[in-house]
C-alpha cells in the first residue's frame, strides 16, 4: 500500500518558475509516467518525490505521511524510496555486491541475511554471475542493472527511474523496457518513471502524465493520451500526426478546400484537427 | 565547524609554541659564526656553565640586522647576546641604548680597540685576505693585492668577492678600501667584473677553476683547508689585509630575550679568556689576546697580520654605511 | 549539465544555511585576518613616512634605475619561463595523459616529482653544469661538438630563464594534466572519426578545450618565477642580474626601519603584477567549464602513436635526462665530493656530509620545525579545500565564491609580500603576536599554497558526478555517511595528492622562510640554503638529497600501501 499524493506543488528557481500548480494522487503499485521534452520539468517533479529538491510550495505524501510540506522536510535517505539515475550512479570504487548490498548495510541488516538478498535480487535481473565485478568491467545495460538491484534491494516503498533506458541501445532498451514492468509486477511497488520516449511511456505506464515547460499538458491512460490528446502538443508529442484546420459540425469536420472528414469529438466551430495515419483509410 | 577550526589553530598554537626548556636560565646569541664552530663551542658551553641553556642562532650579518630591526618593533629581540662581524653595528646599538655595559676582567689583555665603558668587545679577528687555487693557476701570475684585484685585467671577470649588503665584513672592507683608495675603487673593481656572491659558492668556483682569485674572510680558506685536505691557499695582500674585530655584546634586560644579564656577563669573561680564545682559533678565526693561545690551523702570527693590515675607521664605516652600499651598487650592478 | 543544479539536499534545509554561513565565514575570516588586512596594511604603510603621507618612498624607490632594471628582468624572466614552461608542459601532459607512449607512468611521477625538490637546489647543479668556464655540460658539449668555446653561460638572463623554466613548468604540469584526465575522450574520438590525425586533433580540439586550464597553468607559472627568490639569488647575483625579490630582499638586509620600508614600497609593485595576472586569469577561466565524470564507468582510453612511439619515448627520455636526472645526479655526487675541483673518486670520496646531516642538532631540528610547519599548513589547507569543494560544487550557497577568490588572491600574492605583511600586522602591534612562533610559517604557508590543494579537490569533486552522492541518499545513507562511503573515497586519491602539493612547496619553504624565522623556528628550506651560500655546498647537497630521498620514499610507500592507487 503505497500512494503518492501531490498537493498544489509548484517549484520557482529564484524568481524562474519551473513547475507550475499541480496536484495529483499516484496510486498503490500504479506506474506512472512523467513525459515531456528535455526541460521540462519533469525530472525536477521526481526529485522533490525523491526529496531532493524542496518544493517551493505545496506538499508531498507517501501512504498518508507528510514528507514535505510547510514546515516538513523527511531527507530523502529517510523516504525509503529506490532510485535508478539516468547515468546509473553505479559507485566505481565498489564492486557488483557492494553497490547492491548498500543500502542493506545501512540499515545494519546482518551480513548473512545481506549476502541471501543480495544475490536473489541479482538473480532477479540477470547479473548472478558478475557478482564481485568491478563497475568499469561491466556494460552499459550490466551497470544500468546494478542501479536497478540496489534500487530495489530494501524492498522499497516506491521506485523512480530518472530516463534510465536513455544510455542503452535499441535493442537493449527494449528488452530492459519488459524486464522493469515484470520486476514491477513482481516487487509489487509503485513505480514513477521520466522518460521523453513516447513508446516507453505508452508501453509501460499506467498513466502518462504529459508535461511541456513546467505545465501538466494532461494525465491518463496512454490510450486516451492517445486518442483523445487534450492539446495541440500532446497529440504532437505522442505518436505520428497531421493537424489540419476547419469547421467542426455533427461529427464531421469541414476543411478550408470543402472536403469533409467524419470525426468522433464533441467540439463544435473552428477547430484544429489531429490526424493519426493509422486512422486514415484510402480508398 | 568554525569552533573546530579555533580550537585546532589553539592547539596548533600551543604545540608550535617553543618547547620551554626546563628551568635552565637560557641565553640566544645571535651569530656570525660558522655552524661548525657554532656546534663545537655549544658543546663545550654546555660542559663548561651546565646550569644554563646557552643557543646559538646563525645568520648572515645583514640577515641579522634586518631581523633585530623587525624585533625592534615588537620591543623585545630575540637574542641576549649579539656576536656578529661588523664592529660598526655596536657602535649603532650603543647609541640605541641597547647594549648592556659591562667591565670585563679579562679587557687590559685585549690586543686591539673594545669599548672603555664595556658595551662591546672585540671577541674574534677575522681577517679579509684573497685566496686561490695553486692546483690551477699559479701564485705569481696573479694579482697580490686589493689594488690590483681590483685593476688587474688578466682576471677580469674571473675573481669573486662578498655582498656587503649581507655580509658585515665585506661592508667593512669597502669601507676600508674607500678610506684608502677612494670611491674610484668601486668602479675600477666594478670594470673588472667581480661575481658577488657568498663564501662558499665563492670556494667552489676557485675549486673548479672558474674563478681565479677571490676576497674572502681567512677562516672559510683555512677551514677548508683543515678539513677537506684542500690545496686552496691564502694571499695575504701587500696593501694589507682587512683585519675586522668582531664584537661580542649583551643586550640590556629590558631588551633582551631572556634577562639573565649577569650570566651573559659571565659568558663574556669565559669568551675573552684564554680558553675562550682557543676555542675561537680552533675555530679558525684569531684570538684577541696579547698574548694568542695559538694561532690558527695554517694562519700566520696574529700580530703580523694586524701589523701590516689596511687601517680601518669604525666611525667612516658606520657613517657611510648607507652611501656605501649605494655606490657599491651603482658601480657594479647595471 | 545537470550538475549545475541546486544540491542543497546535502543538508537538511533549515540547519543547511547556517552551517554553510558559518563554514563561508569561517574561511573568509581567516583569509580577511592573515591575508587581506596584513596586505592592505602593508600598502598603507609604504605611503606612511615619518611626517605622515608622503610618496618620498616610492618617488626614491621608483626612480632608481637598478629597480626598473629589475622589474623589467623580473617581467622577462618571468614572462618567457611561462611561455616555456608551458610549452613543454602541454606535450608533456598530452603524451603522458592520453598516449601509449612507453613509461608514461614513471615519466608521469619523475616529471612531478620536480616540484617536490626545492627550486634553489636545481639552481645549485646549474651553476656547476654550465658556468661558463668549467661547467661539466658546457664543457662536455664544447668537446662533443669540437667548439672553441663554451657554447652555454647561466649567468645570464637566459640562464635565469632556463633555470626557472626546468623548476616552474612542473606547475604547469600537474594542472594541465589533471585537466587532460578530466576531459571526455569521446571529443577527440569524434575529431579522429572525422578523419583527423592524431597531431590535428590535438591542435583542432584537445588544445582549444584545455585553453582555459593552459592559461591557469601558466599564469601560475609566472606568478611563481617572478615571486621566486632562491633561483635568481643563486644564478643572477653572480652576474649582476636584480629582480624585483632579490632586490627587496636586498633592502630588507640593509637591517634599518627604512630599509623595510623601501622594501614595503617596491613590494607593491610586484603584489600589483601578481594580482593583475590573477584578474586576467579569473577573467579568462570566468566561464570554468568542468566535463563531469559521470557515474558511468568508461574504460580509459589512448592515443596510438604508432610509428611515433618510439621516437617520442626517445625524445622525452633525453628530456628527462637533461631537466631532472642530470641536475639531481649533480646534487647527489656533489654531496660526497671533498674537493669540487676534481671528479669524484675513491680518494675524493666522502660521506662526511652525511654524517654532518644525519648528526647535526642544527640541520634535525629545523628538518622537525619544517615537518611540523608543512603538515600543520598541509592539513588545515587540505580541510579547508575539502569544504571549499562542497562549497563551491555542491551548493549554491551565497557568498561561496569570496573564500575562493581570497585564496586566489593569497597565491598570486609574491611570498615577499606575504611574508612581510605578516611581520608588520602580526608582531604584537595589533593585538596579535605570532612573530617568533611556527604558527606565522604555518599561516604564511596556507596563504601562499592553499590554492594548489584546493584546486585540485574542487577539480576531483567536480569530476564526481552528484548522482552518485545522490544514489548513496535514497539507499538510506545521511549525507554525512555518504560523503564518507562514496565521495571520500573516490576523491582520496586528490585529498593526498593535494595535500602533498601543500606540504612539500611549505616544507623546502624559502622566500618567507627567510624573514619569519626565528631563534626556535628556522627552517629546513633556509638551513639548506645557509649551508649552501655560507657554509658548505656539500652539506646543502646532502640535505637537498636527502629530501629528495624522502619524496621518492614516501611516494614509493604510498604506491605500494594503496596498490597504486595513491602515487605523487
Amino acid at each position: 500500500m503505497s500512494s503518492i499524493t501531490l498537493t498544489n506543488i509548484t517549484k520557482y528557481y529564484g524568481d524562474v518558475q519551473v513547475i507550475q500548480t499541480f496536484s495529483e494522487v499516484f496510486s498503490d503499485k500504479e506506474f506512472i509516467t512523467l513525459l515531456g521534452p528535455s526541460g521540462c520539468g519533469k525530472t525536477t517533479m521526481l526529485r522533490m518525490i525523491a526529496g531532493f529538491e524542496r518544493p517551493t510550495t505545496g506538499e508531498i505524501k507517501i501512504d498518508d505521511k507528510i514528507v514535505s510540506g510547510l514546515d516538513v522536510f523527511v531527507p530523502p535517505n529517510l523516504r525509503n524510496i529506490g532510485m535508478v539515475f539516468q547515468s546509473y550512479a553505479v559507485w566505481p570504487h565498489m564492486n557488483v555486491f557492494n553497490n547492491v548490498a548498500y543500502p542493506l548495510k545501512i540499515q545494519k541488516v546482518a551480513k548473512s541475511e545481506i549476502t541471501t538478498r543480495v544475490e536473489n535480487i541479482l538473480e532477479a535481473v540477470h547479473l548472478s554471475p558478475y557478482i564481485s565485478r568491478m563497475p568499469n568491467e561491466l556494460s552499459g545495460g550490466q551497470q544500468q542493472r546494478v542501479a536497478l538491484a540496489r534500487a530495489l534491494v530494501s524492498n522499497p516503498r516506491v521506485l523512480l527511474l530518472d530516463e534510465p533506458l536513455s544510455n542503452l541501445d535499441a535493442k537493449l532498451r527494449e528488452t530492459m523496457r519488459y524486464e522493469i514492468k515484470d520486476i514491477q509486477k513482481k516487487f509489487g511497488i509503485t513505480v514513477v518513471y521520466v522518460t521523453h520516449d513516447q513508446t516507453e511511456a505508452i508501453e509501460m505506464s499506467d498513466r502518462v502524465i504529459v508535461f511541456n515547460r513546467g505545465i501538466v499538458q494532461q494525465v491518463d491512460t496512454p490510450l486516451n493520451i492517445y486518442s483523445h490528446p487534450a492539446n495541440e502538443f500532446v497529440a504532437d508529442f505522442i505518436g505520428k500526426v497531421s493537424f489540419v484546420h476547419g469547421r467542426a459540425s455533427d461529427g464531421y469536420i469541414a476543411l478550408d478546400d470543402g472536403q469533409k472528414i467524419s470525426c468522433n469529438g464533441r467540439k463544435t466551430g473552428d477547430v484544429i484537427a489531429a490526424v493519426r495515419p493509422e486512422s486514415v483509410t484510402v480508398f | 565547524m568554525k569552533k573546530i577550526l579555533l580550537t585546532l589553530t589553539l592547539l596548533c598554537v600551543f604545540a608550535c609554541a617553543p618547547a620551554m626548556a626546563a628551568d635552565k636560565p637560557k641565553i640566544t646569541i645571535y651569530t656570525s659564526m660558522y655552524e661548525d664552530i657554532i656546534e663545537a663551542m655549544t658543546q663545550t658551553l654546555h660542559e663548561k656553565f651546565p646550569a644554563y641553556d646557552v643557543e646559538f642562532f646563525y645568520g648572515g650579518t645583514g640577515t641579522l640586522q634586518a631581523k633585530i630591526a623587525a624585533e625592534r618593533d615588537t620591543k623585545k629581540l630575540g637574542c641576549d647576546m649579539l656576536m656578529v662581524a661588523d664592529p660598526s653595528y655596536s657602535l649603532e646599538l650603543k647609541e640605541l641604548g641597547l647594549l648592556h655595559p659591562y667591565i670585563s676582567k679579562e679587557a687590559e689583555n685585549i690586543a686591539l680597540a673594545y669599548d672603555p665603558e664595556g658595551y662591546w668587545y672585540p671577541v674574534r679577528n677575522l681577517n679579509m685576505i684573497l685566496a686561490y687555487n695553486p692546483e690551477k693557476f699559479d701564485k705569481k701570475d696573479l694579482p697580490q693585492s686589493f689594488k690590483d684585484f681590483a685593476a688587474d685585467e688578466s682576471v677580469r671577470g674571473l675573481i669573486s668577492m662578498p655582498n656587503p649588503l649581507t655580509a658585515g665584513t665585506a661592508l667593512v672592507a669597502l669601507s676600508a678600501l674607500k678610506d684608502k683608495y677612494g670611491y674610484e675603487y668601486f668602479d675600477t673593481l666594478a670594470a673588472n667584473k667581480p661575481m658577488i656572491e657568498s663564501g662558499s659558492v665563492a670556494l667552489t668556483k676557485l675549486e673548479t677553476g672558474e674563478c681565479k682569485i677571490i676576497m674572502i674572510l681567512e677562516e672559510s680558506v683555512l677551514k677548508k683547508r683543515e678539513e677537506e685536505d684542500s690545496e686552496l691557499e691564502v694571499i695575504y695582500p701587500t696593501d694589507g689585509a682587512i683585519c675586522v674585530p668582531s664584537p661580542i655584546m649583551t643586550i640590556t634586560d629590558e631588551w633582551s630575550a631572556h634577562g639573565n644579564s649577569k650570566i651573559c656577563e659571565e659568558l663574556t669573561d669565559w669568551f675573552l679568556s684564554p680558553e675562550g680564545q682557543s676555542y675561537i682559533v680552533k675555530g679558525w678565526m684569531h684570538s684577541v689576546l696579547k698574548n694568542p693561545p695559538a694561532i690558527p690551523y695554517d694562519s700566520i702570527n696574529t700580530a703580523d697580520i694586524i701589523k701590516d693590515s689596511m687601517p680601518v675607521n669604525w666611525e667612516n664605516c658606520l657613517r657611510d654605511r648607507t652611501d656605501l652600499r649605494t655606490n657599491f651598487e651603482k658601480a657594479v650592478k647595471k | 549539465m545537470k550538475s549545475n543544479r541546486s544540491h542543497s539536499y546535502l543538508l537538511p534545509p533549515t540547519s543547511s544555511l547556517n552551517i554553510k554561513a558559518a563554514l563561508i565565514v569561517a574561511i573568509a575570516a581567516f583569509l580577511l585576518l592573515f591575508n587581506v588586512w596584513p596586505m592592505s596594511y602593508l600598502i598603507f604603510r609604504s605611503f606612511v613616512g615619518e611626517g605622515g603621507f608622503t610618496l618620498e618612498t616610492f618617488k626614491r624607490i621608483y626612480t632608481y634605475p637598478l629597480n626598473w632594471n629589475a622589474l623589467r628582468n623580473t617581467l622577462i624572466t618571468a614572462g618567457l619561463s611561462m611561455v616555456f614552461g608551458v610549452m613543454i608542459a602541454f606535450p608533456l601532459a598530452w603524451l603522458v595523459g592520453r598516449t601509449d607512449m612507453y613509461g608514461r607512468k614513471f615519466f608521469r611521477t619523475l616529471f612531478v616529482m620536480t616540484y617536490m625538490v626545492p627550486p634553489y637546489v636545481g639552481a645549485m647543479a646549474w651553476l656547476r653544469l654550465l658556468n661558463p668556464r668549467v661547467g661539466t655540460m658546457n664543457v662536455f658539449l664544447a668537446k662533443l661538438f669540437g667548439l672553441s668555446e663554451n657554447p652555454f653561460n647561466i649567468y645570464t638572463l637566459g640562464g635565469l630563464i632556463w633555470v626557472l623554466t626546468t623548476f616552474y613548468y612542473p606547475y604547469a604540469f600537474i594542472t594541465i594534466s589533471r585537466a587532460m584526465e578530466k576531459m571526455d575522450p569521446s571529443l577527440e574520438e569524434a575529431s579522429k572519426i572525422s578523419g583527423a590525425s592524431p597531431l590535428r586533433t590535438v591542435m583542432t580540439v584537445t588544445f582549444p578545450i584545455m585553453l582555459p586550464s593552459i592559461v591557469a597553468a601558466g599564469l601560475l607559472v609566472f606568478v611563481s618565477a617572478a615571486s621566486c627568490y632562491g633561483i635568481p639569488s643563486i644564478i643572477g647575483a653572480p652576474g649582476q642580474i636584480d629582480t624585483i625579490t632579490t632586490r627587496i630582499i636586498d633592502y630588507v638586509y640593509v637591517g634599518s626601519a627604512e630599509g623595510l620600508n623601501d622594501a614595503t614600497a617596491l613590494a607593491v609593485s610586484l603584489m600589483i603584477i601578481g594580482n593583475l595576472v590573477l584578474y586576467v586569469s579569473t577573467f579568462i577561466c570566468g566561464s570554468r567549464q568542468y566535463v563531469t565524470v559521470s557515474g558511468k564507468s568508461t574504460r580509459p582510453n589512448i592515443v596510438e602513436l604508432g610509428k611515433w612511439r618510439v621516437p617520442v619515448t626517445i625524445l622525452v627520455t633525453l628530456f628527462a635526462l637533461v631537466v631532472v636526472v642530470i641536475p639531481f645526479a649533480t646534487v647527489a655526487m656533489t654531496s660526497f665530493t671533498k674537493n669540487l675541483g676534481k671528479p669524484l673518486s675513491s680518494t675524493n670520496f666522502t660521506t662526511r656530509y652525511w654524517n654532518i646531516l644525519l648528526t647535526r642538532k642544527g640541520i634535525l631540528d629545523t628538518a622537525k620545525n619544517s615537518l611540523i610547519a608543512a603538515s600543520a599548513a598541509a592539513t588545515f589547507g587540505i580541510i579547508i579545500s575539502c569544504v571549499m569543494a562542497w562549497l563551491l560544487t555542491r551548493t549554491k550557497a551565497k557568498g561561496r565564491q569570496i573564500p575562493d577568490f581570497l585564496i586566489t588572491l593569497g597565491s598570486g600574492t609574491p611570498s615577499v609580500v606575504i611574508a612581510l605583511a605578516l611581520i608588520m600586522t602580526m608582531s604584537g602591534r595589533f593585538g596579535i603576536n605570532i612573530y617568533n612562533t611556527l604558527t606565522i610559517m604555518i599561516v604564511a604557508y596556507m596563504v601562499k599554497y592553499l590554492l594548489m590543494g584546493m584546486r585540485t579537490v574542487v577539480s576531483a569533486m567536480s569530476q564526481i558526478h552528484p548522482s552518485l552522492e545522490e544514489a548513496a541518499l535514497i539507499s538510506g545513507a545521511e549525507w554525512q555517511r555518504g560523503f564518507w562511503d562514496v565521495t571520500l573515497p573516490l576523491i582520496a586519491p586528490s585529498v593526498v595528492a593535494g595535500w602533498f602539493l601543500i606540504f612539500m612547496p611549505s616544507f623546502y619553504e624559502l622566500t618567507m622562510s627567510t624573514l619569519l624565522y626565528s631563534t626556535d623556528t628556522k627552517t629546513i628550506g633556509y638551513e639548506l640554503f645557509t649551508y649552501q651560500t655560507y657554509h658548505s655546498q656539500q652539506t646543502a647537497s646532502a640535505i637537498a638529497t636527502g629530501i629528495l630521498i624522502m619524496v621518492v620514499a614516501v611516494n614509493w610507500l604510498l604506491n605500494k600501501l594503496t596498490k597504486g592507487e595513491f602515487s605523487i
